[in-house]
């Protein structure tokens, strides 16, 4: 009989004592289950268990247990005929099982907690490249170290944002065939131009040099310096807009988050501006 | 009834059924609880037994024995007498005014 594993429903049972009180009354008390049964008694069990767990330390009280921790008077209890009973340690020492299930537990949040960070951080906008991202081009003078022309009008082609940065007073000056050179416009005076074409999105390239015009290579739709949709062309829209600042710092910020729409193609009197060239030329003219 | 183990609260009564049951001998589980459903005709459910068996083993007035295939007999204390014998002078003296209240009131 005392190498029978006990039934299932007993262990369960046993499992909802608090470990301390399992090692000191789980054997007889698994003996006693065995010769009644549980039939009627589930109630009277579990509010034991609870009592127990709320008394934690009384079983370390009973002098048996008191026995158990001494060295020399320990006595002799049968080993692991109960799995799930024996080899408690006496209290305040932390059992090799308690142990494991504790780090278990300790790993599971931590994993868990792990994968609640990634996911929030992963909700949190944090674009750093591509569009919707703040791109920081550096002051003017970077600029210009990088395109010395940028002050006589030349658009700056910055290729991380796609954008073609333009300083409007000298640009229209050099669209008109004049050379003016502003080396030190206001973020207002700045554009970024998205050179995605609004027809169908193919890069807009740089202005040839005969007539200042961005004009797309797919279809031929063709803007003035600003951006604006000439006659020339299927798009039916300018170019579109990302919004331009220059921080205290003097850093010129391109937010690809915020985008105006190209103004539509309304005719020639309605662009800002018309440069001299003849409204239907082209840069393959 | 003065209380001679305060701490045994609502297993008072169970208590003092394992102490008797326990008079005549040492007892493992089952037995007791046999024994208690025999003489007192409420049984007692495993739990609220073990439940008793942990508060008198920390008062002193049970003492566990050498386990017995697997069933660990208790035997009763002196302690355990002694709190029982008082408990029933007690029980005692309040039968003996019940019954004289009692009587008094079918006059």
């Amino acid at each position: 009989m005392s190498g029978a594993r006990p039934p299932l429903r007993h262990r369960l049972i046993l499992r909802v004592f608090p470990p301390r009180w399992r090692y000191r009354y789980g054997e007889e008390f698994l003996a006693l289950l065995a010769e009644r049964g549980i039939s009627g008694d589930l109630l009277d069990v579990l509010a034991a268990a609870l009592d127990a767990r709320l008394h934690p330390r009384r079983a370390d009280r009973t002098a048996l247990t008191r026995l158990a921790a001494a060295p020399v008077a320990a006595p002799v209890r049968s080993p692991a005929a109960f799995g799930i009973v024996a080899a408690g340690p006496p209290a305040g020492i932390l059992s090799r099982r308690a142990f494991m299930r504790r780090m278990l537990a300790v790993g599971a949040g931590l994993l868990s907690l792990e994968f609640l960070t990634g996911t929030l951080s992963f909700l949190w906008p944090n674009i750093r490249e591509g569009l919707g991202a703040q791109f920081r081009l550096g002051s003017l003078a970077d600029v210009l170290a990088a395109q010395p022309s940028f002050a006589t009008g030349r658009p700056y082609p910055y290729n991380p944002a796609r954008v073609f940065l333009v300083n409007v007073p000298a640009a229209t000056a050099w669209a008109s065939g004049e050379e003016r050179a502003v080396p030190n416009p206001s973020a207002d005076e700045i554009l970024a131009l998205w050179r995605k074409c609004p027809h169908l999105g193919c890069l807009v390239p740089l202005p040839c040099d005969e007539i200042s015009r961005y004009q797309c290579r797919c279809h031929r739709s063709t803007y003035n310096i600003l951006g604006e949709k000439m006659k020339e062309g299927p798009a039916e829209r300018g170019l579109d807009r990302f919004a331009v600042r220059i921080d205290d710092d003097g850093t010129v910020v391109v937010d690809t988050s915020q985008i105006t729409r190209g103004a539509p193609n309304l005719g020639p009197s309605r662009l800002e501006f018309s440069d001299p060239h003849p409204w239907e030329a082209t840069c393959d003219a | 009834m003065p209380p001679r183990t305060p701490d045994l609260g609502r297993f008072a009564e169970p208590a003092m059924l394992v102490l008797v049951s326990l008079s005549d001998g040492p007892k493992h589980g089952y037995a007791i609880m046999a024994d208690v459903e025999s003489f007192s005709r409420a049984p007692m459910g495993p739990g609220t037994l073990y439940a008793v068996l942990a508060r008198l083993e920390e008062a002193g007035h049970v003492a566990p024995l050498a386990v017995d295939d697997r069933r660990r007999p208790y035997r009763i204390t002196s302690a355990g007498t002694a709190a029982m014998r008082q408990q029933l002078d007690a029980m005692e003296r309040f039968v003996r005014v019940g019954r004289l209240r009692v009587r008094g009131a079918d006059r």
